[in-house]
């Protein structure tokens, strides 16, 4: 007994040690650059993979590929990052601060699975240093690798003491976080002390990975992500600032879930719980997140941030509504049902992300569990319509199941959020992507059935008890929407409803008080309002929407696997990619959904099209734009975000906008798009003509509309986003055109020669 | 006494901002509270309005001990207060900034509801920004910034406005007409506790004045006491290089 538990606690500390590694590199970072390295895991990844390439595949000395991995190709790695990345985060919120690092992630990991294991049975097994030889420490066999990973943490504790508190440049680190400007006055300099850190925290992340590697067998590279994840747990106990205190943290981490294994057997003991051996840290995460002292009411962390988000009419958002099911109608008219079912997943995952338009757009919360409560919608709203041994086929989605559903899912929401409600932005965040975690690994994998008894009514509730659940599709008004088109367009009319309804939400008082709370919580306290109640409120109405959302996203897929989608990467997939959109518009979500199905499932196939009909350019289409596509596209848009936070659907508005002058000319645009709609309705012209006609027209007439009225246009430089002239710059890039607005502004003639440099470039 | 702080100390980790102040704020007076910068005066008034909790001391509202209460209730005990960092709703219109506070107040105030549409004129009016009521309010002066944030204080029909730094960002007309209107509102029964730099103005309006240095009141009385107090003369011009201008 003794035995055993000295046994597990050596292997615990040598567990905790390289936890410790990891979660220090996260504290590097975020105590120097106030951005938490969301990407921090895929980073460890990523060297992982580069030390096993130099190692292993190109037999490099083992010190050699270890020096050039973790000193050389790591920091690299990070130095890449913050020039390319984190510099544009300056001046934005913080949703935009945690879902740029969440774009890198996916990026990250993308690359490094397009890089390794495009092919895709490959098998890469990294091996430990010194192989197996070890050494009996209290009677446990301890790997000399897990030795050198004890003794690493120790050296790098010791090193970052001195270099955060005993150096100059370690104070300029520190100082850059705490007032940027103030550092630079004083003849700092942030930017360089920000790339030292985000080297160090990327160094620190490669040894970790490397350290951890091998812990897995095959490396594959989103578990091998999930696992350095578990350090998060030990970066929140030091609270993202304190050295020790994270390493306290990581040994609490590595010991519980040692002596979890010892006192689970290896977790054949509990088998409801087997899973808990894999969620323990996310448990940690959020008990450490819950037990952080309160964060006291702030008032705006930025008071000017660069998104803004304009409020439609009810009557504008009502047109548009019934002009988005009209489009939807005509078009699915036109495609083909492999088309129907990918404009469908793309309006279904619309359906999801729109309840975050409620919850982040409007009210500043964030939810990184969005899939986990389209999956406890499915779980509650397949009892009520199935239940054990029932058929879905033969059966039509009641209106009482998508009641359940949206019902579970609000008390849900409002379980997780009542505890987690008191945190802030970035720790919301990590609650409740741990809850996802939590979730997924104790429910949705369960296969024990929940067995109890309430006054005598013995219930059983089976979560996906064969793997699989099967959601029957409505069947209303007489109409079958098992055929997919109806489906669609019942999605459609839903999503138009949701949508119409937000945006009277946000138009009321009650949306009016959500996004002042937004914006200041601080001034919403002293106004007398219960910040708390109020977030709770909106908390359980977006898990509502949420689960509704997920019940047609589940329907949808007719089908749903536990596997499919609920580990986490895809809610922040989807979280990311509704920033994108614009979080802050109906049309941001729907933007979104069909982004994100157009790029998963039509993209790589029109790549795969174009490939098969150019068999000479194969390589170009297959192996590089569709890989590309599929692997770091999304990344890639996601990364953009901190040049234009406000999201695609407010530049697509914008770009738009000045149409409203001309109606006449819009009037014939869009009557000459409905006659080249009829022409392919009646097959006279093909569809992808038709879909080339659409999208030059989109791109084309706004331009020669412009062209022809230049005069009606010229006042719309100024008024673009409604704001005053020091916005430019702010609000959007400066151009050099702006410089006539300031002159005229300040009655500045400009002299004649420059005008004529500024015409000559 | 509407607002009694008896024996505030504050303390954030080693630092003592506040450390045994006594303030207190009278029914239908305005009360001045002046000192130079990093006085404490802003942490006090986020002690009184319950965005901090003190180290030490008992905040008394019209006789009750609002200590431990959440900021909120103190609110919908009549106290409302403006920021001297500005903490404006950058997402809603300067009419809405004002109009929200008055739907919020409807919210917990049921039984004393008015429509906030009416109210948010009657506001924008009283405090001279009807014209900008549609403007955006991060295009604003900010001299009209801080008079929407009183507006959006006022509609929660406080007993008592804490009033942080409200005539900065103001010309000297305007900071007239401030004075005007502060009179206007405590006539109307609305108390004051005003913190400002502009002495010319706290002088003008202010019935009782209390002064706080280094996290310590230094002095209290009328105007006329106040400008001869020697602490005070210190204080503000550091006449004595050993006491008060050495740091």
């Amino acid at each position: 007994m003794l035995q055993d538990f000295l046994a597990y606690t050596v292997l615990g500390i040598c567990l905790g040690s390289i936890y410790a590694i990891a979660a220090t590199g996260l504290v590097v970072t975020y105590s120097t650059s106030g951005v938490f390295n969301v990407a921090h895991g895929s980073v460890a990844t990523m060297s992982a993979l580069i030390y096993w390439q130099l190692r292993f595949d190109w037999d490099v000395q083992p010190l050699v590929a270890l020096v050039l991995t973790v000193c050389v190709f790591a920091p690299l790695i990070g130095l890449v990052l913050e020039v390319v990345v984190i510099r544009g985060l300056r001046g934005t919120s913080e949703v935009t601060r945690l879902v740029t690092p969440i774009a890198v992630l996916l990026g990250v990991n993308g690359a490094a699975t397009w890089i390794w294991f495009r092919n895709d049975q490959r098998s890469i097994v990294p091996k430990r240093f010194f192989g197996l030889s070890n050494v009996k420490i209290l009677g446990q066999a301890v790997y000399y690798h897990q030795l050198i990973g004890v003794a690493l943490a120790v050296v790098i504790a010791a090193a970052l003491y001195v270099l955060l508190f005993k150096t100059r440049a370690g104070v300029t680190m520190r100082a850059t976080v705490d007032d940027r400007t103030l550092l630079m006055l004083n003849g700092g300099r942030p930017d360089r002390a920000s790339l030292v850190s985000w080297a160090i925290g990327a160094g620190l992340a490669g040894l970790a990975g490397v350290l951890l590697s091998p812990v897995q067998g095959a490396l594959q590279v989103f578990a091998l992500t999930l696992l350095i994840f578990d350090a998060y747990p030990a970066a929140i106990a030091g609270r993202l600032r304190s050295v020790p205190l994270t390493y306290v943290g990581a040994m609490v981490l590595g010991l519980s879930k040692l002596y979890f294994d010892w006192l689970s057997e290896a977790g054949t003991r509990w088998l409801a719980l087997k899973n808990l051996r894999i969620a323990l840290p996310a448990v940690l995460l959020f008990v450490a997140l819950l037990i952080l002292p309160q964060d006291r009411l702030r008032g705006a962390i930025v008071s000017r941030t660069r998104e803004r988000f304009h409020v439609p009419t009810m009557r504008q958002a009502v047109a548009w509504g019934g002009v988005l099911v009209v489009v939807v109608y005509m078009l699915q008219k036109l495609m083909s049902g492999s088309a129907v079912i990918s404009l469908s997943n793309g309006m279904a995952l619309s359906l999801l992300a729109v309840s975050l338009v409620l919850l982040t757009g409007y009210a500043g919360e964030i939810n990184l569990a969005i899939f986990t409560f389209a999956g406890i919608a499915l779980i509650a709203a397949w009892q009520f319509d199935v239940g054990p041994g029932g058929l879905a086929t033969q059966k039509s989605m009641s209106v009482g199941a998508i009641l359940l559903a949206i019902c579970v899912c609000a008390i849900v929401g409002g379980l997780i959020a009542l505890p987690a409600l008191r945190l802030r932005g970035l720790y919301l965040g990590l609650a409740t992507f741990a809850f996802g975690i939590i979730v997924y690994q104790l429910v949705i994998l369960q296969t024990q059935p929940l067995r109890g008894s309430i006054f005598g009514w013995d219930f059983t509730v089976n979560f996906f008890s064969t793997g699989s659940l099967t959601m029957p599709r409505p069947h209303w008004f007489g109409i079958d929407f098992t055929d997919q088109r109806n489906f669609l367009m019942l999605m459609t009319v839903m999503f138009a409803l949701i949508g119409i309804g937000l945006i009277a939400v946000r138009r009321s008082a009650y949306g009016r008080m959500i996004v002042a709370m937004k914006d200041s919580p601080a001034a919403c306290a002293t106004l007398g309002m219960n910040v708390t109640r109020v977030k709770l409120g909106v908390f359980m109405l977006s898990s509502g929407i949420s689960g509704l959302g997920g019940l047609m996203w589940a329907s949808q897929q007719k089908t749903l696997a536990n596997n499919n989608g609920f580990d986490g990467f895809q809610s922040l997939t989807l979280f990311m990619i509704a920033v994108v959109g614009g979080i802050g518009y109906v049309s941001g979500a729907l933007l979104a959904g069909i982004f994100l199905s157009v790029l998963n499932v039509v993209m790589p196939a029109v790549w795969t099209k174009l490939g098969h009909d150019y068999p000479a350019l194969h390589w170009l289409f297959v192996s590089v734009m569709k890989n590309f596509t599929m692997f770091v596209g999304p990344a890639l848009i996601g990364i953009g975000l901190g040049k234009n936070p406000s999201g695609i659907a407010q530049q697509i508005m914008d770009g738009f906008r000045p149409l409203r002058k001309t109606p006449l000319a819009v009037g014939i645009w869009v009557a000459g798009l409905l006659t080249a709609w009829l022409f392919a309705w009646q097959e006279l012209i093909g569809h992808w003509t038709f879909a080339v006609i659409v999208l030059l027209s989109v791109v084309l007439v706004p331009m020669v509309i412009k062209a022809i009225h230049p005069d009606r246009f010229a006042d719309d430089e100024r008024a673009i986003h409604g704001e005053g002239l020091d916005q430019i710059g702010l609000a959007r890039p400066f151009r050099r055109s702006d410089r006539a607005l300031f002159d005229d502004a300040l009655g500045i003639v400009a002299p004649e020669h420059e005008l004529e440099v500024g015409r000559a470039r | 006494m509407l607002v009694d702080c008896r024996g505030m100390t504050m303390k954030f980790g080693g630092a003592a901002a506040l450390t045994q102040v006594d303030v207190v704020a009278a029914e239908g007076a305005i009360t001045g509270l002046i000192g130079p910068n990093g006085a404490g005066k802003t942490t006090l008034f986020n002690c009184i309005t319950g965005l901090l909790q003190p180290s030490a001391g008992v905040v008394l509202f019209d006789g009750e001990d609002v200590t431990g209460m959440a900021p909120f209730a103190r609110t919908r005990r009549g106290v409302a207060r403006t920021f001297q960092r500005l903490e404006l709703f950058t997402s809603l219109t300067v009419r809405e900034n004002i109009q929200v506070a008055g739907e919020i107040r409807n919210r917990w105030g049921r039984r004393d509801r008015r429509d906030a549409r009416v109210e948010c004129d009657r506001v924008l009016e009283l405090l001279g920004i009807a014209h900008l009521a549609e403007r955006d309010v991060t295009e604003i002066p900010t001299g009209m910034a801080r008079r929407v944030e009183m507006g959006r204080a006022l509609m929660t029909r406080p007993k008592i406005l804490l009033l942080d730094e409200p005539a900065s960002g103001q010309d000297e007309q305007e900071t007239d007409e401030f004075g005007e209107l502060l009179m206007h509102l405590c006539h109307e029964g609305t108390a004051i506790l005003l913190v400002e730099h502009d002495v010319s103005l706290v002088m003008k309006v202010c019935s009782y004045i209390q002064v706080l240095d280094f996290g310590r009141i230094i002095a209290a009385g009328t105007p006329t006491q106040i400008q001869t107090d020697r602490a005070v003369l210190q204080a503000y011009l550091g006449e004595d290089s050993t006491t008060g201008g050495a740091s």
